[in-house]
């Protein structure tokens, strides 16, 4: 890397820098620095460090090791208003504007204290902030008094840029800023990033897909496993040699299924499924005993998928679903349980567990009926249930009484997947099915489904960790912007998914 | 040494599975020990009676509010329903309807409403505050129009009896809430709706998406909680022997105060039937003992807020000893 000069130009420069939670390393000796007048596009896949790098230079996290330095003078920052006030802000995935209030207001919002000689807003000052604001974007044509949420959601990010302008920013950090947009909104979005860089202003941007990085960034920074992988300038590189910095060599098999009784006969058939803005003619099929994959990045619709199938997103609907040859429309999730599908939520913590009742009645919840005792409810049958997952699936927990919201999340999930393997049972969808699990429980898990496919039953795993889908299933798809982009039917290995992803933007821009 | 083991077994005592119904069954001791050393009538067969009738009709309305509240619903429309009841049986009875049918009426009455209450707070997904407030106006304003804010009289000996009766010298309204407490306690714990109950109030979403039917526990609360209003409505008009418009809306408050003090969770999810009659027999107890002792019905409000902010105050302490 670079060495530190005497008279350092970069904005901020990070060297050094080592952070451990609990013992596990997430980033360590890792550098990194943007100059004034820099786009420079951080990627890693999930679990690289790009976040907790970005958190402590935004002053969320402190470090462990490793110096931070702005514009040569080096800096502890301890809270996140510490960054702001040394210029660097923060914009999250998620565009955080208040939609009641006016432009004008909402880029002003960090300068409310600025009050005229009576004591009250200073209604002109904002207008001439807000104004300078915008110009600095390249948009002052957006209406200063126009109320945010009646602003396309394009001009909105403009607005909150704007207001880290107004607090003196001097870097954006900014976290997959397209996710939430249109691809014609992502180009308006560039162009205010284009004039901002022009100005002086040093973003940090952080993206999954690639051809857009290779549109809009000057320099392309790599962390893999917590460390730096690779820094290239994107007109000397191509799309293969930053995957490759990501990924390494194709990662093993994380568990080896092979399907061992396929018949021809589809279980479930969606053609030319379409939902709301959410998908747009979706077709595939999953046979009994097989493991179908689909791959999508945050926003790219794969998040509606599982709901539409189990029925837990009725209505909107365009195209078929046929599950067993015969017509299918679930309004519920009844509908969908009822026809033996099964459904695990991304959203473990908050859609996921019933956070106060025991392990035993997690684990029962979904056929609570079953476990009965004559015409009432046996806690004797839940405890029984709960003995033979906890010993089956090892999960570990002080016993079957155990409430849920104590156990760790990778023992979280192995209840709210046991609670679907059960008889009757036909389909099971998985989102996320390891999102926040750690590498045992995450064994377990594909052991287990792995277990349940081999009998027969059918899994349709839904996630943004391509290595996953690579690793676990016979046959995978990539989705982007609700469509289907790339068809895998012998699988795929991750950087195929990733390489599919990155040219299925390409193909719509 | 000793000071910490002390410590780490009060600890335990303040957190354990029941700690809850302990610590106000605790309470309730202590207070009837305090007013009994306090008042030379307190702890007399007499009294003790007449306590019991009191508490009954609370008690009725709490009994059922307390399912209803921990899956996540609430009902204010309750007492007004109670109101209604009385009047309905007193004018159906006056009109020639036979007692017990003017009765059936007044329930029939409890559930439509509280179908109404339910259907407007799952399947069109409003409010429940405002639903069954709007609810609670509309009922007592029905009320007040078919009596014209008179009291109305109802003379049936048969009816009366659930009043003012009485069974091995035990007062029939306070045998008819122990029946509704033991039969929704069993219904809480022995059976596969209550368990619905506690999913369904602690997280609706996750109960939706594991394809319980959280719509159809919530409005069966709501009918339940509605037509417990009409039959304490029933049983206040047959103690008084009259049934007026607006003599139950003034108690909705004590109900809701003792479903609190009880230790149910206006959040859902958590609370106990046993709880809230341990509350509905500290409330009652605290009233009497204070009226005995010549306490002004206006310092007993004041109490009753300080007894209940306190209360909030050691469960919200215990839950805090709990997440560590």
């Amino acid at each position: 890397m670079s060495s530190q000069q005497s008279a350092d130009t970069a904005r901020v420069r990070m060297h050094a820098i080592g952070k451990s939670f609990g013992g596990v390393a997430v980033l360590s000796d890792v550098g990194f620095h943007i100059e004034p007048g820099e786009i420079v596009a951080l990627l890693g896949a999930n679990g690289a460090g790009k976040s907790t790098l970005m958190k402590i230079m935004t002053g969320v996290y402190s470090r462990d090791t490793g110096e931070v330095a702005i514009n040569g003078q080096p800096v502890v920052m301890s809270a996140p208003k510490d960054a702001v006030e040394a210029g660097i802000s923060f914009l999250p995935q998620e565009i955080s504007v208040m939609p009641e209030m006016t432009v004008a207001e909402n880029i002003y919002l960090g300068l409310m204290r600025r009050k005229n000689a009576l004591g009250l807003n200073n209604t002109s000052d904002m207008e001439t902030t807000a104004k300078a604001m915008l110009a600095q974007v390249g948009f002052d044509h957006i209406p200063l008094n126009a109320q945010v949420g009646h602003l396309s959601v394009a001009e909105q990010r403009v607005v909150e840029i704007a207001r880290a302008l107004a607090i003196d920013a001097q870097v954006l950090v900014m976290d997959e800023p397209t996710a939430a947009l249109s691809e014609q909104d992502a180009q308006t979005m560039f162009e205010a990033l284009r004039s901002l860089r022009n100005g002086g202003t040093s973003i940090v941007y952080i993206s999954h897909y690639l051809s857009e990085v290779f549109e809009i960034a000057d320099r392309i920074e790599v962390l893999r496993d917590g460390l730096n992988a690779g820094s290239f300038r994107t007109q000397d590189t191509t799309i293969e040699a930053v995957l490759e910095a990501m990924l390494g060599r194709t990662a093993d098999k994380l568990f080896d299924h092979r399907p061992s009784t396929l018949t021809d006969t589809a279980l479930l058939e969606l053609s030319d499924l379409s939902w709301r803005e959410g998908l747009h003619g979706v077709s595939l099929t999953v046979r009994p005993g097989e493991m179908v994959g689909v791959f999508g990045l945050v926003g790219s619709g794969v998040e509606h998928l599982g709901k539409v199938i189990f029925g837990a997103e009725a209505g909107g609907l365009a195209g078929s679903m046929r599950l067993d040859g015969k017509p299918y429309s679930p309004r519920s999730p009844r509908d969908g349980k009822a026809q033996g599908i099964g459904y695990v939520t991304a959203e473990r913590k908050t859609d996921g567990i019933l956070s106060e009742l025991s392990v035993a009645q997690n684990l029962a919840a979904a056929f609570w009926p079953d476990y009965r005792n004559g015409p009432f409810a046996s806690k004797s049958a839940e405890t029984q249930l709960a003995d033979r997952w906890i010993e089956s699936f090892s999960i570990r927990t002080q016993g079957p009484e155990q409430v849920m919201r104590f156990l760790s999340g990778g023992n979280q999930q192995k209840v709210c997947v046991a609670r679907w393997l059960h008889e009757g049972v036909r389909l099971l969808i998985l989102e996320e099915p390891t999102r926040g699990v750690d590498m045992g429980a995450r064994r377990d898990i594909y052991a287990r489904l792995g277990d349940y496919a081999a009998e027969g039953l059918a899994i349709l795993v839904l996630s943004s960790d391509a290595e996953e889908i690579a690793g676990l299933c016979d046959r995978s798809m990539v989705m982007n912007r609700g469509r289907i982009v790339g068809r895998f039917d012998a699988g795929a290995d991750t950087n195929t998914l990733m390489a599919a992803t990155a040219n299925g933007v390409a193909m719509d821009a | 040494m000793a000071t910490t083991q002390q410590k780490s077994r009060l600890v335990e005592l303040l957190t354990g599975p029941a700690s809850g119904v302990l610590i106000l069954l605790a309470f309730y001791i202590a207070l009837l020990v305090f007013f009994t050393f306090l008042t030379p009538f307190f702890m007399t067969t007499r009294n003790l009676t007449s306590i019991a009738s009191n508490v009954a009709f609370i008690g009725l309305m709490a009994a059922a509010g307390t399912p209803l509240i921990v899956a996540g619903g609430l009902d204010l429309s309750v007492a007004a329903v109670a109101g209604l009841s009385g009047v309905l049986i007193a004018l159906l009875n006056a009109a020639g309807w036979p007692i017990w049918l003017a009765v059936g009426g007044a329930m029939g009455m409890g559930a439509i409403v509280g179908l109404a209450n339910g259907l407007l707070a799952t399947k069109f997904k409003l409010n429940p505050l405002i639903v069954t407030l709007a609810t609670m106006s509309i009922v007592g304003g029905l009320a007040l129009i078919l009596t014209g804010g008179l009291t109305k009289p109802v003379m049936q000996p048969s009816f009366n009896w659930i009043g003012q009766g009485r069974v091995f010298g035990i007062p029939v309204p306070a045998l008819l809430m122990l029946a509704v407490y033991v039969a929704l306690a069993l219904l809480m714990k022995m059976t596969h709706f209550g368990r619905y109950v506690y999913a369904v109030g602690g997280n609706p979403e996750a109960s939706r998406l594991i394809g319980l039917p959280v719509n159809r526990v919530q409005i069966t609360l709501y009918i339940v909680s509605a037509m417990s209003g009409a039959l304490a409505g029933a049983m206040l008009a047959a103690m008084l022997g009259a049934a007026a418009p607006a003599a139950a809306s003034p108690h909705l408050l004590t109900v809701i105060a003792a479903i609190i003090l009880g230790g149910t969770s206006l959040a859902g999810g958590r609370g106990s039937i046993w709880g809230t009659l341990i509350a509905v027999l500290i409330l009652g107890t605290l009233n009497n003992g204070l009226t005995l002792n010549n306490v002004s019905s206006f310092w007993q409000d004041v109490t009753r807020g300080v007894v209940l902010i306190l209360a909030v105050g050691v469960d919200q302490l215990r839950l805090h000893l709990q997440a560590r």
